[in-house]
């Protein structure tokens, strides 16, 4: 059996004041499973399944996004702080007003031309990732009255085995929307943290970019069945 | 001990991001009997869940855990959305039972994890593709144990195409389908 140390920072399936929980949580609890190869395995993706550029999602264009460049630099870590190597880090976010070029988004802010939100990288032997962008803009969503999501990053993480496959949100310091997101509010107080950025000024381009960091820390070797 | 980073839902505009091409048809270094697992993703409501991530990974035909690519794509893994009826469909092998590390032997099984909108956290499960008096020896058959729950896991053979396999995933409610943990 595995441990599960991890109940105090994720959170629930069912959080109320995020609606769409209500019909998609499951009622009846987990089965535990033992472990199995099908979870200390997993899809190892080749070096050039990822392009350099795909770091920078400020050169997708013919020119500059709008917005607020910076870079955000970090680590993926194991809970025993083993880097976890060229491993597959995909990045999706709004552009600068705070708007996705996806169909059912109705949020009346401008598409940019020269802004998709997405990339892609590998991290490297010592777990490091550096990512270039802008800074998502906040939007208004309709889970409740003057509801407006804060500024976030998805983030989605493979690890080296199939038993630390995450999707996450990274934010940013000192956002005040982060009080009334449901969906950052449904962390437990312990993991809320674990979700913020830092500010980190010399890993940005003097006069271009603002710096930030996020480490990141998935299951480890312990969590994890048969060793990997 | 670092504490992992909390999940967070998928939220609904993932699909120019996270979708390949042929995404759904899942890649393998070698041959095996190539089955089509599909179906559709139901709320509490009984409602398609339109807006899905589906993944699956699962052994080769042999049962061994592929690693590797095939210079495009890693071998054992797929990855689809579901549409406007909930539906999704992968295209793959089908695998072959395996050892676990104690020698028990695992019956034919794909993992599958469900990333959507209102999914805080991925549901995981897994979906056997033979029937239940081929399964009791399951180390996930035998934790389950109630053949009601175990058959929310049970994919159908399609009669009337035998390469097809049929499995509906409820989330919530009364066809609620079994999720692990692990």
């Amino acid at each position: 059996m595995v441990e599960t140390r991890a109940a105090d920072v994720h959170p629930p399936y069912l959080y109320l004041d995020y609606k769409s929980t209500r019909l998609r949580a499951p009622t009846q609890p987990l089965v535990r499973v033992a472990p199995s190869p099908l979870e200390a395995t997993g899809p190892v993706f080749p070096k050039q399944f990822v392009r350099e550029s795909e770091a920078d999602l400020t050169t997708w264009g013919k020119s500059a996004p709008l917005g607020e460049k910076m870079v955000l630099v970090g680590r993926l870590l194991d809970e025993d702080g083993r880097p976890v190597r060229r491993s597959l880090i995909e990045v999706w976010q709004a552009n600068a007003s705070g708007k996705y070029p996806h169909p059912v988004d109705d949020h009346e802010a401008p598409l940019d031309p020269n802004f998709l939100g997405k990339g892609q990288v590998l991290t490297d032997e010592e777990g490091r990732y550096r990512i270039v962008t802008v800074k998502p803009g906040a939007y208004p969503w309709q889970n409740h009255a003057f509801g407006w999501r804060p500024a976030h990053i998805h983030f989605s993480l493979f690890g080296n085995a199939y038993a630390q496959r995450l999707i996450t949100q990274m934010f940013f310091p000192g956002d005040p929307l982060l009080a009334i997101d449901p969906i950052f509010q449904s962390v437990p107080e312990a993991g809320r943290k674990l979700l913020i950025a830092d500010l980190d000024l010399e890993h940005g381009v003097e006069g271009v970019a603002l710096g930030y960091r996020w480490d990141m820390v998935l299951r480890g070797p312990r969590a994890t069945p048969m060793g990997v | 001990m670092a504490k992992p980073t909390p999940s967070q839902t998928v939220g609904p505009f993932f699909a120019r991001e996270l979708l390949w091409k042929d995404g759904g048809i899942v890649v393998f270094p070698g041959r095996g009997d190539r089955i089509t697992l599909t179906g559709r993703v139901f709320d509490g409501n009984g409602a398609p869940i339109y807006d899905a991530l589906f993944e699956t990974w699962q052994a080769d035909a042999a049962g061994k855990f592929p690693s590797g690519d095939d210079g495009s794509r890693p071998y054992g893994y797929g990855r689809v959305s579901t549409d406007t009826e909930g539906r999704y469909a992968i295209e793959t092998v089908m695998p072959g039972s395996f050892k676990g590390p104690g020698g028990e032997t695992y019956a034919p099984q794909i993992s599958v994890a469900i990333f959507a909108r209102g999914l805080l956290k991925a549901l995981q499960t897994r979906v056997f593709l033979v029937p239940l008096d081929a399964i009791k020896d399951d180390p996930l058959a035998r934790a389950i144990g109630d053949p009601d729950r175990l058959r929310t896991l049970i994919a159908t053979r399609d009669p009337g195409d035998p390469k097809t396999y049929r499995w509906d995933v409820g989330l919530r409610g009364a066809a609620e389908a079994v999720f692990i943990e692990f």
